[in-house]
């Protein structure tokens, strides 16, 4: 009888013992996690107060980061949105720091990429923000300059040119990332030398017109306006 | 404040001549063809109008390489008796070298404020060396107000073409004058006369190393000297005919130049010119007469056809900095056909306070603000050009102070939007 006694208590005294050792990490887990929570709202707090006081919100408009914010459809201030993302980044890198609390081999392997993989995800990110400002920046330049030199296909123009960016960027983001790296050069190659021969094409089909009669008003067979505008 | 470092030379030659009463600044950049008769009009207008004055010319050179220095060297007027009933006292010194610093006019302009600085010149005046219709005369008339008026300032007076001097006339102009308060009618004008007192005030001022130095020196010493309080005066000149100017010079990156160059003033003075409303004349001399002008072929079908391409693809950005009020009046405009296009004047001066105010906002990258005026400043050109087609150059003056008075009436306009 005390034999199968044994049989029934031994197990659990098993999982009681190695509870008793998981106990103590389950409720590290806990304490980082809950003082993470609160670490992440402090600093989303304070975070968000000193970008109100330098004016954040502004500098945004101005270099077209709302704008940006707008076309993805992202309606909250810029400020708010900033102190969002750095919120969820802090809370998820707790969660992380959580789990290896736990000390389970599994999850440190999990953990253990997570943080590998960071670098990665904030370079790419660093790549797609730089470079959407940059792809608006180009373009509006050249869709001023276009209209100043009386083309007529400047919107046309412009909106091309961000197109190709945008695949530029997007691609060395997903290049970053290492997503399937091999398939997003060759669907970038593909895309980006298919839209330049397409507009190889186009221009030089198509334009024949238009060039003759630019070249024709660079020879001057245009009168000039005389005026002195200065 | 830092001094440009001047050749060992050139040290040598201001140490040679030690003093003088008038310097007359001339800066250069590859004029060979005009420079001479220039340095031939000052030379004879000294002669015969300060013989009894110490007086050095200056060219400060920005490294031409079609012997323009050398032109300068090499001129001197032959035969004085053809101009002179008397002869002159005092030698007058010339010193050319190729100036230091930022390439630009602005920089060419510093080294002479050094040199009238060095020598404690009592009057300055500097001229443009591509222009064709100087005379002794206009020595005289920049000089004469500092030396015996005691006036710091002297701006000049042209007579032009009604349709030439379109940026003066439709914004630098009105926009000064309704911001300081004074009649300038050329702010830009580039030929000035001003005291050696003036050249030491704007030796004090650290802008050298800024866009200043390279193109917005014109703007930048009119408005210096209207708003630190200087006696400013004007002196009419005559007519102004340059060489031909580049015809691939692009006239967005003019209108950047000067444009830029006026809202960056309105940001260093925005005290000073907050509180002012109305404006004065400002003291002119010289005797005014007619002048011939040459012909100026314009085609205001083309202007209008670029004012209304700029309508469809700058609207996200004319919406943006003229808001959806103006940007609508601006929008039936465009509708309007050519032969009844005619930009009204209170329009006009809205969106030219809307661009100042986008500017001190900061609304985008400065190039970009200011290039997407010029669809809008062709329509108003050409708006102007119809107006003032059967017009003589009385009536076209007076189409002007029309929209000058209009930008007075809109200061309130600009000052409440400015805070």
């Amino acid at each position: 009888m005390s034999d199968f006694l044994d049989l029934i208590l031994e197990p659990l005294q098993e999982v009681f013992l190695k509870f008793k050792v998981f106990l103590p990490n389950l409720l590290a887990m806990l304490v980082i996690m809950v003082a993470g929570i609160l670490l992440a709202k402090v600093i989303r707090l304070m975070l968000v107060k000193s970008l109100n006081a330098i004016n954040f919100d502004n500098w945004s408009d101005r270099v077209g980061m709302t704008t940006l914010m707008r076309k993805g459809d992202l309606w909250s201030k810029p400020t708010a949105a900033l102190g969002a993302v750095i919120f969820w980044l802090l809370i998820i890198v707790t969660l992380m720091i959580g789990l290896s609390a736990l000390r389970m081999h599994a999850i440190d392997n999990l953990v253990e990429q997570f943080f590998a993989y960071l670098p990665r995800a904030f370079s790419a990110a660093v790549i797609l923000i730089v470079g959407s400002l940059l792809a608006g920046f180009i373009s509006r330049a050249i869709l001023i300059a276009a209209v100043n030199s009386g083309y007529h296909y400047s919107k046309l123009l412009a909106e091309a040119v961000r197109t190709l960016l945008t695949v530029l960027i997007l691609a060395m983001a997903m290049e970053q990332l290492q997503i399937a790296p091999g398939i997003v050069l060759a669907a970038f190659s593909i895309i980006f030398g298919g839209i330049v021969t397409a507009l190889a094409i186009a221009f030089g089909v198509g334009g024949i017109d238009a060039a003759k009669r630019m070249i024709e008003r660079e020879n001057g067979a245009e009168k000039k306006d005389e005026i002195e505008h200065l | 404040m830092n001094t440009v470092s001047l050749r060992s030379d050139v040290h040598e030659q201001i140490a040679k001549i030690a003093h003088a009463d008038i310097v007359v600044g001339i800066p250069s950049y590859n004029n060979a063809r005009t420079i001479g008769h220039v340095v031939r009009a000052v030379q004879a207008g000294l002669a015969k109008y300060f013989p009894t004055y110490r007086a050095v010319i200056v060219n400060s050179d920005g490294g031409s390489s079609d012997g323009t220095m050398e032109v300068v060297q090499k001129t001197s007027v032959e035969d004085f008796s053809v101009i002179l009933l008397h002869h002159r006292i005092e030698p007058i010194s010339k010193i050319a070298f190729p100036y230091s610093g930022i390439p630009g006019k602005g920089s060419a302009f510093r080294t002479i404020f050094e040199i009238a600085q060095k020598l404690d010149a009592k009057a300055c005046v500097v001229v443009d060396s591509d222009i064709r219709s100087i005379t002794p005369e206009w020595i005289e008339l920049l000089v004469t107000p500092v030396l015996v008026g005691g006036f710091d300032y002297v701006a000049p007076l042209y007579h032009r073409h009604k349709f030439d001097g379109t940026i003066t006339n439709s914004i630098i102009y009105p926009l000064t004058r309704a911001l300081y308060g004074k009649r300038v009618r050329q702010p830009i004008g580039g030929d000035f006369g001003f005291s050696g007192k003036m050249a030491q005030f704007y030796l004090t001022k650290d802008v050298w190393e800024t866009d200043v130095a390279r193109f917005g020196i014109d703007i930048w010493m009119t408005t210096t000297a209207i708003a630190n309080g200087f006696k400013v005066a004007q002196s009419f000149l005559g007519a102004k005919i340059h060489d031909a100017k580049d015809p691939g010079a692009d006239l967005s990156s003019m209108l950047y130049q000067v444009v830029s160059a006026l809202f960056d003033l309105m940001e260093t003075y925005s005290t000073v010119w907050m509180p002012i409303r109305g404006s004065e004349p400002v003291p002119a001399f010289g005797f005014e007469y007619t002048v011939g002008l040459e012909h100026v072929n314009v085609n205001t079908a083309r202007m209008l056809a670029m004012f209304r391409e700029g309508l469809v693809n700058l609207r996200e950005i004319w919406l943006d900095i003229l808001g959806a009020g103006d940007f609508r009046e601006v929008e039936r405009l465009g509708e309007l056909p050519d032969a009844e296009f005619d930009f009204p004047l209170s329009l006009w001066t809205r969106i030219i306070c809307d661009y100042a105010i986008a500017y001190h906002r900061k609304k985008m990258p400065v190039a970009h603000l200011i290039k997407s005026l010029t669809p809008l400043y062709i329509g108003k050109t050409a708006s102007f050009i119809r107006t003032a087609e059967n017009m003589d150059a009385a009536g076209a003056e007076a189409e002007i102070e029309k929209l000058c008075i209009e930008f007075e009436c809109n200061k309130d306009y600009l000052a409440t939007n400015w805070k």
